[in-house]
């Protein structure tokens, strides 16, 4: 594969992510709640965290952000069916479940797919409603937009005051 | 106040695009009261539309249109990429002005010319632009304000011994200027400015240059090809508007300014029995020498608090790399610039997954961040072109963007890198990440100024060398990249292009 054309793709897929995410926002994310809290798909969300783990993000949210990948990619007839065959890859290399193995185990069994199409698919488009996730940003102490409260003029742009050098 | 011309009004001077270069030669030439049409393929938004969100507002003004190949992060609305860009405006080097004399070609696949114009040629027209944009440190504007990023950056600059570091050259307003209020530090000035404190040809250029009376801005205007008689000159330009449907604007002489893709595509576009391999094209070089800088990022996870989201998103330069040192194993050189970056954004620019990638995000407030720009030669290759068969949903050729980075680029990158993490670990960084960026937002090369004709597209002023009233205004024009961000360079080089446009209209040579 060359150079030129993983470039590419990386960035068309980042795109996807926020084109997607443009329309979507939270009221979509409340819309997709419930296919997220039905349990059965467990395991795509437990690959979510282990894409962007994040000890102390609920698997809720995680579960939201696959969500918001699913209906994303199936409104497109070329994406249609990613997570399925992320799923069955997954699941194809070993003889239980690939939810059930080990941790290692499960990380090294996305390792082996990690250079499919699909996959990069699916974790540009997952970079994408995860980390715009507000739990997310509340989780890393990132608060969003400023614009509405003046922006950091006054409220603290300038106060770093562990340096050791003063200027 | 704002103008309407006819269809058929051929003493028009038809600019395409409205960014920093054809709203800024479309304002001078009505401020000189040349009557312009500016025709924009993006729509006009207002500051309310701003948000501080920037996925949202790349949905609203990003350019998104298919291309087959690199990516470009530019804007399709009116304001152009200067509603997305940061500020930052370093004026070219003398040196970079005489690339081929002062680096020698680098190897066979290089195709470096010098510029057909000095740094002293320039100069004047630089004062006009850092006048004009508000640019910190010049004209008694202030230094910027120090974030806490840019305070991280200036101390681990000062720890491994750099000297030439400061906040100055920004197109941001410290204070208030010109009808324009000082910067609230709300950040993330890429999802546009919501108070217009940067510098955006949407509130600057644009109504200057409705209030001449000499001005007709086109929004949702999509240019596809110019025409031309059959003496060869131009005399129109094909657009699309909002429903679809397809005009011609008469012109006295056309400005094409639609960044790089966009500029290349209309000259190729606009083949003909004449021109069979497009316009302005006779040297084969339209879409050639496509250069978009040394890009790199470095982010680092400090021992306390740094809250980089706090604040302009870009402030202050390390120039202390910027000269030519063929020692460091690389022509030309690069600056350091600090730069804060939305959490999606640190995750996307570190690539992959796992704990290498969350770390980063996991201590976003403790993160401090710095881009590197540096000078990348230009080659035949790098080139954008036209598909043979797709087509896109205006019925245009797909363009092909191909760009790899030059050896001397990675040698380049890779010592901004090393210095980067030296920077950062003087001051205990706990982690530490240096790489690529190849989000293509400094465009260059693709209709370049060439003292000799066959060497490229355009002459001393930006005037195709084989049609006397077709210009080229936006970064196609530059005969090589310098280090530094093109934003000022191309104001500059679009203000002196309005002024030659004005004297050969007063000779009748236009």
């Amino acid at each position: 594969m060359t150079e030129l054309y993983t470039t590419r793709r990386r960035f068309m897929l980042a795109s996807l992510a926020f084109s997607g995410l443009a329309v979507t926002g939270t009221s979509f994310l409340r819309a997709t709640a419930a296919w997220a809290n039905t349990g059965d798909n467990e395991d795509l969300t437990h690959f979510a965290r282990l894409l962007f783990p994040h000890d102390g993000v609920a698997d809720a949210v995680y579960a939201e952000a696959m969500a918001g990948v699913l209906s994303g990619f199936e409104a497109n007839p070329e994406t249609a069916g990613f997570l399925d065959r992320a799923e069955a890859a997954l699941n194809a290399q070993q003889d239980e479940a690939w939810f059930d193995v080990d941790e290692a185990a499960q990380i090294s069994a996305i390792k082996n797919i990690q250079d499919e199409a699909f996959f990069a698919a699916i974790l540009g488009a997952l970079r994408g409603s995860f980390y715009y996730h507000p739990a997310v940003w509340e989780h890393i102490n990132y608060p969003g937009s400023s614009k509405e409260h003046g922006g950091y003029l006054h409220r603290g742009f300038d106060d770093i005051s562990w340096l050791p050098e003063s200027n | 106040m704002a103008k309407q011309y006819e269809l058929n009004d051929d003493s028009v001077i038809v600019v395409i695009g409205s960014g920093a270069g054809g709203a800024t030669v479309a304002n001078e030439l009505a401020q000189k009261g040349i009557d312009v049409v500016c025709l924009e393929a993006g729509s006009r938004l207002t500051l309310a539309d701003v948000v501080n969100h920037p996925a949202t507002m790349d949905a609203k003004m990003g350019w998104h249109d298919k291309r087959i190949g690199n990516f470009l992060w530019v804007c399709k609305t009116v304001g152009g990429t200067t509603m997305r860009w940061s500020g930052i405006t370093p004026r070219f080097q003398e040196h970079e002005f005489a690339a081929r004399s002062t680096y020698g070609q680098i190897d066979a696949g290089t195709t470096l010319i010098d510029w057909p114009i000095t740094f002293k040629e320039i100069e004047p027209y630089y004062v006009k632009a850092e006048d004009k944009m508000g640019v910190s440190g010049t004209h008694g504007i202030p230094a910027s304000a120090e974030t806490n990023n840019y305070k991280v950056f200036k101390a681990a600059a000062k720890r491994v011994g750099y000297k030439d570091v400061n906040s100055n050259r920004s197109a941001i307003n410290p204070v208030a200027r010109n009808g324009r209020p000082g910067c609230q530090q709300i950040s993330f000035c890429h999802s546009g400015c919501a108070i217009g404190a940067k510098w955006s040809t949407l509130y600057t250029e644009v109504p200057a240059a409705e209030a001449t009376g000499h001005f007709e801005l086109r929004a949702n205007a999509m240019a596809l090809r110019v025409n031309h008689d059959e003496t060869g000159k131009a005399t129109g330009v094909v657009y699309k508007d909002s429903d679809g449907v397809t005009h011609e604007q008469k012109a006295r002489a056309v400005c094409v300014a639609g960044n790089v893709v966009e500029t290349a595509r209309i000259l190729l576009n606009s083949e003909s029995s004449l021109f069979p391999h497009g316009l302005g094209n006779s040297s084969g070089q339209v879409g050639q020498n496509y250069m978009r800088h040394t890009f790199g990022v470095a982010l680092a996870v400090m021992p306390k608090p740094v809250n980089f989201h706090r604040g302009a998103r870009q402030t202050g330069v390390v120039y202390d790399e910027q000269g030519h040192n063929p020692e460091r194993g690389f022509a030309g050189g690069y600056q350091l610039q600090a730069i804060a970056v939305e959490p999606w954004n640190v995750s996307a620019t570190i690539g992959g997954w796992g704990p290498e990638n969350s770390v980063f995000i996991e201590n976003y407030t403790s993160l401090a961040g710095l881009f590197i720009t540096g000078e990348d030669p230009p080659e035949a290759k790098n080139r954008i072109s036209l598909h043979s068969t797709e087509r896109d949903a205006n019925g245009l050729p797909v363009p092909v963007i191909e760009y790899r980075n030059h050896a001397n680029t990675n040698a380049m990158r890779e010592h901004a890198i090393d210095s980067s993490r030296q920077m950062y670990e003087s001051l205990g960084a706990t982690e530490f990440w240096g790489g690529d960026a190849p989000v293509g937002c400094h465009n260059m090369g693709v209709a370049r100024m060439s003292a000799d004709p066959k060497d490229g597209v355009t002459n001393r002023w930006g005037q195709a060398h084989d049609i006397p009233n077709l210009f080229v205004s936006d970064g196609s024009l530059f005969s090589s990249s310098g280090g530094g961000n093109p934003t000022l360079t191309i104001v500059a080089l679009a203000i002196r292009q309005a002024e030659h446009i004005a004297e050969r209209m007063a000779q009748k040579e236009l």
